[in-house]
């Protein structure tokens, strides 16, 4: 049963979208770290932030304690941000790297070589260190001149 | 002119390098120059409030805001210039000398806290439906591209605004009274964001940069926030607004569009004074910029 009771929970943190990238699961991005559930059904959700000061945490911790209460059977729920492990871009799934790349024409930073265009697959250079997010640098691609975002690793 | 209109129904796209009418260039420049001055100057009004903020949380998130809205508008800009009409040196020289134009809700002040509430759930819902409509059907690639993430983040703004909202609605006699206020002060600024009734011919709607006229969704923002802000028990400072009971809707009262043309000319309430802080701000952080564009010396290894 409480195996039944943790796949159905897992489940329903999936369906929790990022804030700022509707239709991208904050399990794909890689911020859901463990999932606990105990004989009587209380869960414990560990969640961990892509960047401390992000200002979507609230945001988050709501919506999947709201998804996870809505589970039959889950007598009650605890949101927790784990201080680690840190998180790293390559918490990010194959899944939801394709959907940045051609949803969003987000690129994701991993290992220290710049990320190619989403568009062309080009090299990029960086622009700004810094983008409209904590956790995004601006970049520009050298073939096609696309203003391109990039997830910092 | 006709085949690039033809293009543009079949749905065509267009990049910035692409071959495009001069008319069509200056009009979609024109309208991604107002955007970037206006998520420029609505990063400024946020960085003022990160101190005056109440609350380790609604601080967060004002910090965070300010630099998503500087960070729209250095893309914008960065899209802008692209088009080869203006430099970003241009673009920036003429804001703050008050020869461009930005959005009308930024020539007003933020003087509260209502009125910072006020703005993230009122104003900010209005930019958001305007940009939604753009979004929808843009034709210039380079902007529909940043605009699906500037979308994003600014639903999740509403969010933060409705949150807000809720806590001061929800909050004591003096902290409704104040947001009373905000609102009786926001409500027609907010309202004129989506600008007078588009023309017959507006090119914009033409070429696919808007995809809806600005009073069908003027008319939408207010089917939406009468009834929510009357159900939270607040009043829309709108002597002539009705229920039409056959229709089955809300119909606003006669528009006093002076306010909007004022600010249009940038001669609103606040806008010498935005103007001027704008330019100060660009001087201010000029040292900033020069030393990122500083080359870091070589490390010897003696």
């Amino acid at each position: 049963m409480t195996m039944q009771i943790e796949a159905a929970v897992h489940r329903a943190i999936s369906s929790v979208d990022d804030p700022e990238y509707p239709g991208i699961s904050i399990v794909d991005l890689g911020l859901l770290e463990s999932v606990e559930v105990d004989h009587d059904a209380h869960v414990r959700v560990g969640l961990i932030p892509t960047f401390s000061g992000c200002p979507a945490l609230a945001v988050i911790a709501t919506d999947v304690q709201a998804a996870v209460d809505a589970v039959e059977s889950v007598q009650s729920c605890t949101v927790e941000w784990l201080s680690s492990p840190a998180w790293h871009t390559d918490r990010i799934s194959h899944e939801a790297r394709a959907c940045l790349e051609k949803k969003y024409t987000i690129a994701i930073q991993l290992g220290q070589r710049s990320p190619t265009c989403p568009l062309c697959a080009s090299k990029t250079e960086e622009q700004s260190l810094f983008g409209p997010s904590r956790c995004r640098s601006v970049h520009v691609c050298t073939g096609c001149g696309e203003t391109v975002e990039v997830v910092r690793g | 002119m006709d085949d690039f209109e033809a293009f543009l129904n079949d749905g065509g796209i267009v990049e910035s390098d692409d071959a495009m009418p001069d008319e069509y260039r200056t009009a979609v420049f024109r309208f991604i120059e107002l955007h970037a001055n206006s998520e420029h100057m609505g990063g400024l009004t946020e960085r003022d409030w990160i101190p005056r903020t109440p609350g380790l949380r609604h601080k967060m998130a004002v910090i965070a805001k300010t630099q998503d809205e500087f960070g729209h508008g250095h893309l914008l800009y960065m899209v802008a210039a692209d088009m080869g009409v203006k430099t970003r040196q241009e673009m920036l020289e003429d804001l703050f000398a008050g020869r461009s134009r930005f959005h009308n809700v930024f020539h007003y002040r933020a003087k509260t806290w209502g009125h910072q509430v006020a703005i993230a759930f009122l104003v900010d819902a209005a930019a958001l439906a305007s940009q939604q409509a753009v979004f929808k059907n843009c034709s210039y690639g380079p902007y529909r591209r940043i605009l699906k993430r500037i979308i994003a983040e600014e639903g999740f703004h509403m969010r933060l605004g409705e949150d807000r909202m809720m806590r001061i609605a929800q909050g004591s006699k003096m902290q409704r009274e104040l947001f009373q206020q905000a609102i009786d002060d926001w409500w027609w600024p907010a309202l004129q964001l989506f600008g007078p009734d588009s023309k017959p011919n507006d090119l914009l709607l033409r070429w696919h940069i808007k995809s809806e006229r600005n009073e069908v969704l003027r008319d939408r923002w207010v089917q939406k926030f009468v009834p929510m802000l009357q159900s939270y028990g607040f009043t829309v400072p709108d002597p002539g607004l009705r229920f039409d009971e056959e229709q089955d809707r809300w119909v606003a009262g006669p528009i006093d569009w002076e306010p909007l043309k004022k600010t249009f000319a940038n001669v609103g309430p606040d806008s010498a004074r935005r103007i001027g802080e704008a330019a100060k701000h660009w001087e201010d952080s000029k040292w900033v910029r020069e030393a990122l564009a500083t080359p870091l010396p070589e490390l010897s290894d003696a």
